[in-house]
């Protein structure tokens, strides 16, 4: 285990640094000046200028960089160039209503996602399955910037359940989190379904029935925990995915998250934040599937990690 | 077991989901903003929605009137000679959100630090005329400026803050302290601001919702109490049928305008121009497509500006004498014009767009669009990539715009000139005009100058958008200003 942690470690240090050094490249690449984005179309070439000077822009690219580099190495991200805010205030300032939508949206998948794939595997090819595999299918077709704005329509304005949008009031979560773990849940139940019927064609569970168990015993116990393996995986990428931001429904839900401070920033060129922010979604997204790897031993505990066996 | 477990998670995450976030309703009136204020340091804050906020923080020194002529605000001035003022401050101003009173050595500290060049103001060019500001007494102070120019005291419209918060170095951002009708309650996060009205305590939440129509519902299920322009025609006409929220606009100024490349050899020649400007119906752009207030324009300046022309005719839309003027230049159907038209990605001006390129096509000008995001549209634009796009300036007070926009030497980076228009004679008018020791004097060149540009179509003129609001009608007392400024908010109040 020791062994898998550093080199795990030691591989989120790389894959750090390259994204690091690739989104400083291309971001000072894009064609935009933060400074026109800044201050508009009226300002006055010498306050350009000074402005260009006091955010350092005026520097040669490799300057920039260098000083990029050894603020991040002391744990600095820089200041935004828009907000003159630290960038690590920003990113603080954003990361729990992420976190939140983003556990919020994975428990509406596992909830919808669990029963229903279970249930289409066990009554594979009834009704229901057809009936769980058609609201898969939807699910996966339907984009979230209609989907959100119809739950908006259905639940804030006719029936009045829930708020708009915004984080401020209670129930804000809910709409965002159904739109979002809607097609979450899509791609996991057919996961749950393929996976549950692989495992209930194997001799353990024709043994299992064999003596004598109830099919509810085998199905949630025996058959389910060892088709959780592809799920998990899966799930650890969802989470990884949306711990980055989920831009579209934090736009349409005004939900103050990282993928919306994203891209603004990309949107405004203020290169600092959105050097940060995408330094942040890889170190998320490295640490969610090392934790997922963890996991597997606990699910299953052949599995040893680190091992070479 | 499994059973249990999933009963568990499902009583988890409604509670989560419910109580994930805390209960609000406590008498807010809130506006909804289509972006978000950025800076609340008037020395610092460029963008118009912080510029708007600002005005309610801070007071200034000088505003402006309906037509965009500099009055008293903060203080009365008084001319003692072509390159001094004398500002007296008025006795019954608001002290600071501090409590102290504010004297003419906050004036002075506030603009000794915006003339400073370390402090990199982005205000610091159009103030760098001032060589002195001396304080008198407690109320008045005097600048002496390095040259005379007779709308020195229309450029005095930046926010006073206190002298003792720019000695300590304090942030303004999070910790204005103006002697605005507002003070700062809380900035939660980025999108949220709460201001409190000084003289009853009525808080006012300002969040950002960038989506139109999520920002339309807000409004009509009473999460927003009032937003202000930036929405599609269609979403304003829909919220005019509402019950329970109402719609009013007046006139604007934001000058809507084609922008062309004389540098391309087509645009280079004024037949050329004027069959464009022909070819394009904008009465009916403005009667289908903004409606309302909107108004047809004729130049950077609107009529009511005063400096503004009122005498320009109008140019008709004449696809017949297009096709003319055309055919001319040398175009026809074997050998039509061919441009290329840059917009930016937002749907409403790419749909505006569009129907420009089907109006132009009716008179054989093939067009083709490119849109791009804001910053690369920009970055274009600035570099004379183009051959014609479509923009508008917004905030348009001082007449000083015409040199930025049209002199000669105002080619980018120098300015804003990116078309590359060149005329020595509209040069020269507006050298006079600045030199002019009368605002009389000075307006009528610039109206002069405003006719030679309406005949030379360095840009192609086509509106002064509308300004509206859209209010609750618990909402009383608020008033739409010329310029889009939330100043009344200071009166609005709820009324059950």
């Amino acid at each position: 285990m020791l062994r898998f942690l550093t080199y795990r470690l030691f591989s989120t240090l790389l894959v750090c640094t390259g994204v690091s050094i690739m989104v400083f490249l291309l971001i000072h690449m894009v064609p935009g000046d933060p400074v026109d984005m800044m201050l508009g179309e009226s300002a006055r070439p010498a306050d350009r200028a000074a402005l260009r000077h006091a955010l350092g822009l005026d520097q040669p690219l490799w300057t920039q960089f260098s000083q990029y580099f050894s603020g991040l190495f002391q744990g600095n991200l820089g200041v935004s160039i828009h907000s003159s805010r630290p960038v690590s205030e920003l990113l603080l300032e954003r990361a729990p209503a992420t976190i939140e939508l983003a556990l919020a949206a994975l428990l509406v998948s596992v909830i919808i996602a669990l029963p229903m794939g279970v249930l289409a595997a066990v009554r594979r090819n009834t009704l229901w399955d057809r009936g769980a595999m058609a609201f898969s299918l939807l699910g996966v077709s339907i984009p979230n910037f209609w989907l959100g704005p119809m739950l908006i329509l259905v639940f804030s304005l006719g029936l009045g359940w829930f708020p708009v949008s915004g984080r401020e009031y209670s129930g804000s979560l809910v709409l965002p989190a159904i739109t979002l773990g809607t097609a979450m849940a899509a791609v996991l139940s057919r996961m749950v379904r393929s996976s549950l019927l692989e495992v209930l064609g194997e001799d353990f569970i024709r043994t299992a029935r064999a003596k004598g168990m109830p099919e509810r015993i085998v199905v949630w116990k025996h058959a389910l925990l060892n088709a959780l393996l592809p799920v998990i995986t899966l799930l650890g990428l969802q989470l990884g995915v949306l711990l980055g931001g989920a831009v579209i429904t934090e736009t349409v839900f005004s939900w103050p998250g990282l993928g919306k401070l994203t891209i603004d920033a990309i949107l405004r060129r203020d290169y600092p934040v959105v050097q940060g922010a995408i330094l942040l979604i890889s170190i998320t997204y490295v640490v969610v599937n090392m934790l997922t790897d963890i996991i597997y031993g606990i699910v299953d505990p052949r599995i040893r990690l680190g091992s070479t066996k | 077991m499994t059973n249990r477990v999933l009963l568990s998670l499902l009583i988890l995450g409604s509670v989560f989901m419910i109580l994930s976030c805390s209960q609000q309703d406590n008498g807010y009136i809130r506006f909804g903003l289509s972006s978000a204020p950025l800076r609340l340091d008037p020395r610092y804050a460029t963008d118009a929605t912080s510029a708007r906020l600002n005005r309610l923080l801070y007071d200034r020194l000088t505003d402006f009137d309906e037509t965009s002529r500099a009055i008293p605000s903060l203080a009365q001035w008084e001319q003692l000679d072509s390159l001094r003022y004398r500002f007296v401050l008025r006795p019954d101003r608001r002290t600071f959100s501090s409590g102290e009173r504010l004297t003419s050595a906050d004036v002075k500290a506030t603009y000794d630090f915006v003339l400073d060049q370390k402090n990199a103001s982005p205000h610091r060019s159009s103030l760098a005329l001032i060589k002195d500001i001396r304080v008198v007494n407690q109320d008045t102070l005097d600048f002496e400026l390095s040259h005379a120019d007779v709308l020195f005291p229309s450029y005095l419209v930046i926010g006073i803050v206190s002298a003792k918060a720019v000695q300590q170095g304090i942030n303004l951002d999070h910790n204005p302290q103006g002697s605005g009708p507002f003070s700062m309650l809380a900035w939660p996060e980025e999108g949220r601001l709460q201001l409190q009205r000084r003289h009853d305590k009525q808080v006012f939440e300002f969040v950002h919702i960038g989506d139109n129509t999520v920002r339309t519902l807000k409004l009509l299920r009473g999460e927003i109490d009032i937003l202000q322009n930036d929405l599609p025609r269609e979403l304003v006409n829909k919220l005019r049928k509402e019950k329970g929220v109402s719609v009013f606009s007046r006139t604007g100024s934001n000058f809507s305008y084609i922008g062309l490349n004389f540098r391309q050899k087509e645009l280079g020649v004024r037949r050329v121009r004027r069959a464009l400007m022909h070819a394009i119906d904008r009465e009916s752009l403005v009667r289908h497509i903004l409606g309302g207030k909107t108004r047809v324009a004729e130049s950077i300046l609107p009529p009511e500006h005063w400096a503004g022309n009122k005498q320009i005719k109008p140019y008709a839309y004449d696809p017949e004498k297009s096709r003319e003027l055309l055919e001319q230049a040398g175009y026809n159907n074997e050998n039509p014009l061919r441009l290329s038209y840059k917009t930016s990605s937002d749907p409403f001006r790419i749909r505006i767009a569009t129907i420009i390129q089907q109006q132009l096509a009716n008179v054989g000008i093939e067009v083709e669009l490119i849109s791009y995001d804001w910053a690369t549209f920009y970055g274009d634009i600035k570099a004379g990539r183009f051959q014609i796009y479509s923009l508008s300036w917004v905030g348009v007070k001082s007449p000083d715009i015409l040199r930025y926009v049209f002199h000669s030497k105002s080619v980018p980076p120098d300015g804003a000139n990116r078309g590359q228009y060149r005329n020595p004679i509209a040069d020269r008018m507006i050298e006079q005009a600045e030199i002019a020791t009368s605002i009389k004097r000075r307006g009528q060149l610039y109206q002069l100058l405003l006719k030679i540009l309406h005949d030379d179509l360095p840009y192609i003129p086509l509106w002064y958008e509308e300004h509206f609001a859209v209010v609750r009608q618990d909402i009383k007392g608020y008033r739409l200003n010329a310029d889009g400024n939330y100043d009344s908010l200071s009166e609005v109040s709820r009324q059950n």
